[in-house]
């Protein structure tokens, strides 16, 4: 192997700028190759990660809806939260209630979107700095609305729910405190978002909020399945869709069917490419080298041999070309994913390209193995010269 | 005769039934015709009216319904009112005008006037809205670089080769007196050849990819929006590309083969 590896790399050493060349093609394919198999897993892997992170693993939101599709909700939340609970698979229940609030102080105007949850179970964001709005008068937000409105750890603000422009006024006010920073989970980037406590929300709403929420958020025991959970509950409730992280993801891949099937069809592309690159070059090679391979059969070299040299020839380009595609591939993932994280209404915590040591395995076991293909027709025709021939040729030549 | 009251107060209650449309999607998902009757509530569950469908809408060319699976259902604009709880109100109004000036004059007319509300032209809105395929444009964009870049190191290294497979071709001519500037030209033409009929090749089946994209994605989301168009500027982008490489590439292995000895070029 060391000696056909030396061979390999003199007959590559020979056409520097050719090798090379085909090298540089060989790592664009792979790099793009790496990219499309992250694409076509990462926002999935993302988003599953995502969902499950604070150990909610079923969503319940009205009915024909997704979470915070529509403004609907459900009303009777107390009573859903006490039913839920009483499931011993069940072990934590956060009902979640959304809505738009604006600061109404003078110079701090600006809208945000609240959440109104219970502190004690809630899943949607962690505290980084302060505490969390245990009192009924708390709240905490995010670095955003912090920004916006200039507020600080302690001030008091006026929150309202509702403001009506033909009057220029505004409803369901109250006065809180800042009492922590926190990063939410599912927001977008730029998004100024707080929360505060699910009762607060809800007696801001008035008669139209009482009670109510948009959202449940259901983690499930260890050890009890997840399914059989959702089931009862659909059973029971039957106002509500109970969503499982499972549904949730196939709802996803359905949503973002386009950018898995794009990423298939480059990927492929980017495969058969570099795979048509390797198979030209060492064709050409092995035409330009007939001669020299039939000397090498005459003085006994048997065929095996002449095809692992050529072969260890096209697997060489396909290496070098699939290590310095690789880390290309990491720098424009980085590149691509920045472009499709300001996709407006994306939480910052989803990546569309993540890197998943998976994906890189992948991608380097299909650039190997297409490597090894295109070594197959070249070293076929060099193993099947008629020596005789082609030295007579050669000699004439 | 007795069947008169039956037939006008059957008439009647018709008269009574608002109408509503649907759109195709709808109906073909939930089996519903023209004629059929349904209700309509504003939340699961609710009480809702019955109304009567009159009509199935195709659905439009815009792309902002592409990634929704949301159906739409029209109705008369008080019945919808009536039906949500909403007043007398509406969440905007969209005003003709007959050109770019009056646009203009009725922007700042209905803004000196309004009082809580703004007008916007319909363009800032659209750019406003549009920032999702604003993304998906740009991410296409930068996949475009990605592949050119792919598709010039292959075309450079295709031609290379093609050109290098004529060194005992170059070392005859040569050895016959023709000059190193015609032999160059000749091998630079037949390499813009080459890539000239590449690039017609890749039209055609970039123009047959295109049309398997869009009937794809058309029957996918049941939309008749066209995903994928070979516009003359492609054309010419790729055309003009695919040449000016192939040149290039042309020039480059070609000046290496007349630079060297005929002799060198045959071995010896």
């Amino acid at each position: 192997m060391t000696v056909h590896l030396h061979l390999a790399l003199l007959s590559l050493a020979r056409h520097r700028a050719r090798t090379g060349l085909a090298v540089l093609g060989v790592a664009v394919a792979a790099a793009m190759l790496l990219d499309m198999v992250m694409l076509s897993s990462g926002m999935r892997e993302s988003f599953g990660t995502l969902l499950e992170s604070r150990g909610f693993s079923i969503r319940l939101a009205p009915r024909g809806t997704l979470p915070f599709d529509t403004e609907a909700t459900i009303a009777n939340a107390s009573e859903i939260v006490a039913m839920l609970s009483r499931n011993p698979d069940v072990a934590a229940v956060s009902p979640v209630l959304g809505a738009t609030v604006h600061v109404v102080d003078g110079a701090r105007r600006s809208t945000a979107f609240a959440l109104g949850v219970d502190v004690a179970v809630q899943g949607d964001y962690e505290v980084e700095r302060g505490r969390d709005a245990s009192s009924d008068d708390g709240f905490v937000a995010n670095e955003e609305f912090v920004q916006a409105t200039g507020v600080r750890l302690g001030d008091t603000l006026t929150l309202a729910t509702a403001y009506s422009p033909q009057l220029r006024s505004y409803s369901g006010e109250r006065r809180v405190v800042l009492t922590g920073i926190a990063r939410f989970l599912y927001m977008s980037r730029g998004q100024s978002a707080v929360a505060l406590p699910l009762t607060t929300l809800q007696a801001m709403g008035g008669a139209e909020r009482r009670d109510r929420a948009s959202l449940f958020m259901v983690g499930v025991r260890d050890g009890a399945i997840a399914d059989t959970v959702q089931r009862w509950i659909e059973r029971e409730i039957p106002r509500v869709d109970a969503i499982s992280t499972r549904e949730a993801l196939a709802r996803v891949d359905e949503r973002l069917a386009y950018f898995r099937q794009m990423a298939l069809i480059l990927g492929g592309v980017s495969l058969l490419v570099g795979f048509l690159l390797v198979t030209t070059l060492v064709t050409v090679s092995v035409n330009q080298r007939v001669g020299e391979i039939a000397v090498q059969r005459a003085i006994g070299v048997s065929r095996s041999h002449v095809v692992q040299q050529i072969v260890v020839e096209s697997l060489v380009i396909s290496a070098l070309g699939a290590a310095l595609g690789l880390a290309l591939g990491l720098v424009t993932a980085r590149w691509l994913n920045a472009i499709l994280a300001s996709f407006p209404g994306l939480p910052t915590a989803i990546d569309f390209f993540l890197f998943q040591p998976r994906a890189a395995w992948t991608a380097l076991v299909l650039l190997v193995l297409s490597g090894i293909l295109a070594g197959v027709y070249p070293s076929w025709r060099a193993a099947s010269l008629p020596i005789a021939r082609t030295l007579r040729e050669e000699a004439v030549a | 005769m007795a069947l008169l009251p039956i037939l006008t107060l059957a008439l009647a209650l018709q008269g009574t039934t608002r109408t509503i449309a649907i759109d195709e999607r709808l109906a073909a998902d939930a089996g519903l015709r023209v004629g059929d009757r349904i209700v309509v509530a504003s939340e699961p569950g609710g009480a809702g009216d019955t109304v009567i469908i009159a009509a199935i809408t195709a659905r439009t060319a815009d792309p902002s319904e592409i990634a929704r699976d949301e159906y739409r259902v029209r109705l008369h604009l008080d019945h919808l009112q009536q039906v949500i709880g909403y007043g007398d109100r509406v969440d905007r109004f969209a005003v003709a005008t007959p050109d770019a000036s009056a646009t203009d004059r009725a922007l700042d007319a209905i803004n000196d006037v309004a009082f809580g509300f703004r007008a916007h032209r319909s363009q800032d809105v659209a750019i406003e809205t549009s920032q999702t395929f604003r993304v998906v444009s740009r991410f296409h964009r930068a996949i475009g670089v990605i592949t050119i870049v792919a598709s010039a190191i292959f075309l450079l290294c295709i031609l290379l080769l093609k050109v290098d497979e004529r060194r005992r071709d170059v070392a005859a001519l040569r050895l016959v007196g023709i000059s190193r500037r015609t032999v160059l030209g000749a091998v630079v033409l037949e390499a813009a050849f080459i890539a000239f009929v590449g690039s017609l090749a890749g039209t055609g089946i970039g123009g047959l990819a295109s049309a398997a994209v869009n009937a794809y994605y058309q029957a996918h989301y049941r939309t008749p929006l066209r995903f994928s168009i070979v516009t003359p500027d492609i054309v010419i982008l790729a055309a003009v590309l695919s040449i000016t490489l192939g040149i290039v590439a042309g020039t480059l292995a070609a000046l290496r083969l007349v630079r060297a000895r005929p002799l060198a070029l045959l071995g010896r």
